[in-house]
């Protein structure tokens, strides 16, 4: 059977918590490296699909007395925290699916593994994402369609469609939380024996937990724990809201299965670990954005793509566009 | 991501390790195959020297960029891991054109090359189907079949349909592997799916009746009809539903099975379709009357899988269960299977091309051949029974299992089993063959140099020799009736997308 033991998340996009820390320096030094040496981090993305990387600096005297500063790991994060609450707006202004924001995030999060928003533009990629989400998660949009909804050029879109699959590595396939809340749900109703108004209870619970597994899908937990872990976190945060089952006597159930990989206090360590991720998720002020977003601005400044854009914007046929190409705050959305 | 990839990569710092490779990490030896939405070729890996197949994904043209057929098709080759599925390897990419002939930069299109490389495999099952003076044992249709239905039954446990089961997706190793190919149509379903998805899928031999009808809302049971299509051609030895157009498909298809009505397909008459295509008086069934030469199992089962209704249609995961697979002759080992020089459909339709080119030339010299006729041969029964269907080459029907097959006797075969061309006077020259020139370079792919285990060799018509020159001269007799499209048109009964569907239906479902 196909399944998230044999899928491409288990073998290759789930990490430790050091690995995923060393990816994301790792991403962030590349791009600190290449502003030192090209006075720029802006990775263009060509007409043809094919990227071109910033030369080196050639007339390093006119720049000499402007001192760049990178983004530092922490700003990164904020940028990419940002533009994933960003990612939900949009799915939710189209009403897309859990899965389809699932999987976007996802996506999001990946690219972000080997590239550093120096180098690619977050909000660019943000709907590149959920572009591709949709293709994947056969929900058609054209990418049309999604530019006219939120008012942004769907050329942009297409043209970073293929440096997002590639960056992908093309393992599409995405599992996320909510099937697995389900299952779980209807797990505990047989477990639980529930009848009569325990049902609407549980119905509920599985409400709840969903809105929390939205949470835990902007942290870093998908990158570090498996689908399945996450559901049991966002059950067990919203049972202990609404208490509706005994959560450490259907954990035990859990771990008493002959296939259970953990005992009930590992389990429940790692469902603690996701836990506080959630509840250290930090969103950006705004002020924490104007400051981070002047700061890319000027490492984004440099770049030979800078005329390209100014061409295209006056193609463009959404007059919006202009005014919200560099600062998020102010894009418009749905 | 190769540096070759994605471009001018210009700092010193070490490529990332991640990305695709570039294309240039094969070289590309010759075109094997035209997929649904590209071309294939055999490929050396200039590192390893290993064999595989690139499938050039098109570009071009795609108003929504990579196009959703092959990402359906690489999400779910990604997704599945069965030994009777071809696996995807990896993915590579060449560097695309900047700018266009005027040197502008074009619009937003990847001008690039994106190719997914598999495993290569020798042959597909049509290819080896019309190898000349080639008849497959019972043991040995038993075993390709058992093994299209196991890898079928994995797609649908694991909700994918094919949607484009025929012989040529159908790949053959010199091991005696079969692994479904082509995922270009497929696509996931789940049991509670609403349905509407497009009905325009399945070469139209292979294709269900219900999907003729116009259903949109269908499951795993439209692969089980072009599954016993297949079985059926296996057996018979020529495709048994060859329309023409959709219409004469759905005619065919009635004249075989029995016009549909509300008794034996409830709904029937409320298809889309039904009205516009219902025959004008009611059709008896004839499959058994039809295929009466086969064996009793074997029509048992055949009568399984081409039931009109789908929902009455033998499942795979039954199917393994039928009797046939189980009684003697059983299916053989796939190791115990003889090995063949390469051979896919899109090579030996281009043969028989030329072979017909050539014919045509010989008869304008007023050059007499021989009256060739050539079909695909009938299997060798090896359970005693011998009632081949009258039309069938005579030819002696009754070896046992350990016996080489013999290539049939008589005239019009005669030539066949000799290891070069035929005589008269437009040979093809040995370099102009497509299989027979890599011969040498491919080491262990080249059908010479495995040693010939039990019944080899009298399989072959020439096994070491060029493979054109054995084609013969006749050509097929149904190769000129028009079921191939004529000169060589696009494939075995009409692709149902060809090459544009991807504008045209890429976002149905």
């Amino acid at each position: 059977m196909a399944d998230f033991q044999t899928s491409t998340q288990r073998a290759k996009w789930i990490f430790t918590p050091q690995k995923l820390a060393e990816r994301y320096k790792a991403a962030n030094h590349r791009a600190v490296q290449m502003l030192e040496k090209c006075g720029t981090t802006q990775v263009e993305v060509n007409a043809s699909g094919s990227l071109t990387y910033p030369r080196d600096k050639v007339d390093a005297g006119d720049q000499a007395d402007k001192k760049l500063k990178p983004l530092s790991v922490d700003e990164e994060r904020f940028m990419r925290a940002f533009y994933e609450a960003k990612v939900q707006e949009v799915c939710s202004a189209f009403e897309f699916p859990h899965k389809i924001q699932a999987t976007a995030l996802q996506y999001f999060k990946r690219f972000y593994l080997q590239w550093s928003v120096m180098q690619h533009h977050p909000k660019e990629i943000m709907l590149t994402c959920v572009y591709a989400a949709c293709k994947i998660e056969e929900n058609h949009v054209s990418a049309e369609e999604i530019g006219k909804g939120i008012k942004q050029d769907h050329h942009i879109i297409l043209k970073y469609e293929m440096a997002v699959l590639q960056s992908l590595e093309f393992d599409l396939i995405v599992y996320a939380p909510y099937r697995a809340i389900e299952g779980f749900v209807s797990d505990m109703e047989e477990f639980l024996q529930v009848r009569g108004e325990e049902i609407q209870k549980l119905e509920n619970l599985l409400k709840a937990a969903t809105a929390e597994a939205d949470k835990v899908m902007l942290t870093d937990a998908p990158l570090l724990f498996p689908p399945g872990q996450l559901a049991l976190a966002s059950l067990r945060i919203a049972n202990g809201v609404l208490g509706v089952v005994d959560f450490d006597r259907y954990l035990e159930n859990i771990v008493s299965q002959p296939n259970s990989e953990h005992t009930t206090s590992e389990l429940t360590k790692l469902l603690g670990d996701i836990e506080s991720l959630v509840k250290s998720y930090k969103y950006p002020s705004e002020k924490d954005m104007k400051h981070i977003n002047r700061k890319l601005k000027s490492c984004l400044g440099h770049s030979s793509s800078h005329d390209d854009s100014k061409k295209r914007e006056k193609r463009s046929k959404h007059k919006s566009h202009k005014s919200s190409n560099d600062t998020p705050n102010g894009a418009p959305i749905g | 991501m190769a540096a070759a990839a994605f471009g001018q990569l210009n700092l010193e710092e070490p490529t990332p390790v991640w990305g695709s490779r570039s294309v240039d990490c094969f070289e590309k030896l010759e075109q094997i195959g035209e997929g649904t939405y590209g071309q294939v070729y055999m490929a050396k890996e200039i590192k390893t020297g290993e064999i595989v197949a690139l499938k050039k994904i098109r570009m071009d043209n795609e108003r929504e960029g990579f196009p959703i057929t092959a990402i359906r098709e690489i999400k779910i080759l990604k997704k599945l891991h069965h030994e009777n599925v071809i696996q995807l390897r990896e993915i590579v990419t060449s560097p695309g054109r900047d700018r266009d002939d005027q040197g502008r930069p074009d619009n937003n299109k990847y001008k690039g090359g994106i190719y997914m490389v598999f495993e290569y495999m020798d042959h597909d099952l049509t290819g080896l189907a019309d190898r000349p003076g080639l008849r497959f044992t019972v043991p040995q249709i038993k075993c390709y079949m058992k093994q299209l239905l196991t890898g079928l039954h994995y797609c649908h446990v694991n909700q994918v349909l094919h949607r484009d089961i025929k012989g040529s997706n159908l790949l053959i190793d010199n091991e005696g592997n079969l692994k479904l190919a082509d995922f270009g149509l497929a696509r996931s379903y789940s049991n509670d799916h609403t349905g509407n998805l497009t009905n325009r899928v399945i070469t139209l031999w292979y294709r269900p009746p219900e999907l003729l009808l116009g259903a949109t809302k269908y499951g795993p049971a439209i692969d089980m009809w072009s599954v016993g299509c297949i079985f059926a051609e296996l057996l018979h030895a020529k495709p048994i539903l060859p329309g023409k157009n959709e219409h004469e498909q759905l005619n065919k298809i009635f004249e075989l099975c029995g016009s549909p009505d509300e008794n034996i397909w409830p709904g029937v008459s409320k298809m889309p379709w039904y009205n516009n295509f219902k025959p004008a008086r009611p059709l008896k069934r004839r499959v058994r009357e039809f295929f009466r030469h086969f064996d009793r199992h074997a029509l048992e089962l055949l009568e399984k899988m081409l039931v009109l209704d789908p929902s009455q249609r033998i499942s795979a995961k039954d199917a393994l269960d039928a009797e046939y697979f189980w009684t003697d002759p059983l299916p053989c080992d796939p190791k115990s299977l003889p090995t063949y020089e390469s051979s896919h459909e899109f090579q030996t339709k281009k043969k028989r091309q030329q072979q017909r080119q050539n014919e045509e030339a010989a008869k304008r010299q007023k050059l007499q051949h021989p009256q060739q006729q050539h079909s695909r041969l009938p299997p060798l029964q090896h359970s005693g029974q011998s009632h081949a269907a009258p039309h069938w080459p005579a030819g002696p029907n009754h070896p046992t299992n350990n016996a080489p097959p013999q290539v049939p006797a008589g005239p019009s075969h005669h030539f066949y089993g000799k290891p070069r061309g035929p005589p008269g006077p437009n040979r093809y020259p040995p370099s102009g063959n497509q299989s027979g020139g890599y011969n040498q370079s491919r080491g262990g792919y080249s059908s010479g140099s495995y040693p010939q285990q039990g019944r080899g060799a009298p399989y072959v018509a020439g096994p070491r020799g060029p493979s054109g020159g054995a084609y013969g001269v006749g050509p097929p007799n149904y190769t000129q009736g028009g079921q191939y499209g004529g000169s060589g048109g696009s494939g075995r009964g009409q692709n149902p997308m060809g090459s544009s569907r991807n504008q045209q239906y890429g976002w149905q479902q």
